[in-house]
């Protein structure tokens, strides 16, 4: 549900940056969603297109990456893959660890001219 | 649809006081502080063509800007307000029915020195909350969120500018009953406490770990009922403390009282932290 107040901050966030570089039309908007970001980016890819369609930036087609969840063991400094906040060091089985990726939410740039 | 100017931003929310109902103020977030309507654009499916367009004077523009910046940066400016005052910002979080409110009447009520309180009421529609909260003689405000599922940092900016906050007091924001969506958004509070009652299985903090991630302090509601249930609170607090390590834990009751003198030396132990 709140992807689709996330979508209407994109919106905004767009329109407002389109403005500064004086582009008239939008037609790319990329945005990057960490695994573990807490938005589920089907989803929100979907209310995107929704908030898109009725606003000014109706030509935009919306790209997302999905980036992956990478932790780093507190303990052994080790880097591994995260899918979850239960998932523990495979090499010293240790918690906790720190998130270094994955919870990316931002919009990297625009295509329009 | 807000049903006061038709526009349907499905982000409009409503802030009343209590026996100021019909007087709803009417607010739609955005940059210019007004009130815009973006669906100008009627003709959209007319453009579904474009890809093939051979756009020469596209440009890439870098932003690299979080979605949630907007949120943070008034956030930010609400916790100022907070630390200027001394005001200690309690955002509370939790399921629906958990008890958040039993616990606030109880907590006004009987705390332990008479400091200032007051209550920002979050809830998709209804004054309920806010009107319990009334009749306990503090400040309240309530924020309806429509068909949000959430509140957000400009809701509670709005809703400050109506409300009467004391110094070196408590102000408590009852968010949203929500596991999901309030983890996300931060407005400004000073710590975040979520409130977790024993009937609601000790599997939660598993299937919702970015709300327990997100607080300082989980309240254990309901432990009056523990011997009905099968809630088991050791392994509860052994499978958080993976996910969050420094999360504190009081075992409460608002029923009978069980636990409350140790919420409310945590109240002031923190209140008066942030004083100084």
């Amino acid at each position: 549900m709140h992807e689709l107040s996330l979508a209407l901050d994109v919106i905004d966030l767009v329109t407002e940056e389109a403005g500064k570089n004086s582009l008239k039309d939008v037609y790319e908007i990329h945005i990057e969603v960490g695994e573990i970001s807490g938005v589920d980016a089907d989803v929100f890819q979907r209310a995107m297109e929704i908030v898109l369609k009725n606003s000014s930036l109706g030509k935009a087609k919306v790209k997302i990456r999905k980036t992956p969840g990478i932790g780093r063991c507190t303990a052994c400094d080790k880097d591994f893959s995260v899918s979850d906040f239960l998932a523990c060091c495979p090499g010293c089985n240790g918690y906790p660890s720190e998130i270094i990726g994955g919870k990316e939410l931002r919009v990297t740039s625009i295509i329009g001219e | 649809m807000c049903e006061t100017c038709g526009c349907g931003q499905p982000d409009e929310f409503t802030i009343r006081v209590p026996g100021q109902n019909e007087n709803n103020e009417h607010f739609h977030p955005d940059k210019q502080g007004g009130h815009y309507h973006t669906h100008s654009h009627d003709h959209e499916h007319e453009h579904d063509h474009y890809y093939e367009h051979d756009h020469q004077g596209d440009r890439v523009i870098e932003i690299n800007k979080e979605i949630l910046a907007e949120n943070n940066l008034v956030a930010e400016r609400n916790r100022g307000f907070f630390e200027g005052r001394g005001v200690l910002c309690l955002n509370l979080v939790s399921s629906p029915g958990s008890g958040k409110t039993t616990i606030l009447e109880k907590t006004i009520r009987e705390r332990n020195e008479g400091y200032p309180v007051s209550v920002i009421e979050g809830d998709q529609q209804s004054m309920n909350d806010a009107e319990r909260i009334n009749k306990t003689g503090v400040p309240v405000i309530q924020v309806n969120t429509g068909t949000g599922c959430h509140l957000d940092s400009k809701m509670v900016s709005k809703a400050l500018k109506q409300l009467e906050v004391g110094n070196h007091g408590v102000l408590f924001i009852e968010n949203v009953g929500n596991l999901v969506c309030p983890a996300l958004f931060d407005l400004g509070e000073t710590k975040r406490v979520v409130v977790m009652s024993v009937t609601e299985g000790d599997d939660k903090p598993e299937k919702y770990p970015y709300m327990f991630i997100s607080c300082q302090l989980c309240l254990i509601n309901k432990s009056d009922l523990l011997p009905y249930v099968d809630f088991d609170v050791d392994k509860f607090i052994s499978v958080v403390k993976k996910i969050n390590p420094t999360l504190e834990f009081i075992l409460i009751s608002a029923k009978t009282g069980e636990g409350f003198e140790k919420w409310f030396d945590w109240l002031d132990k923190n209140r008066k932290c942030h004083v100084t």
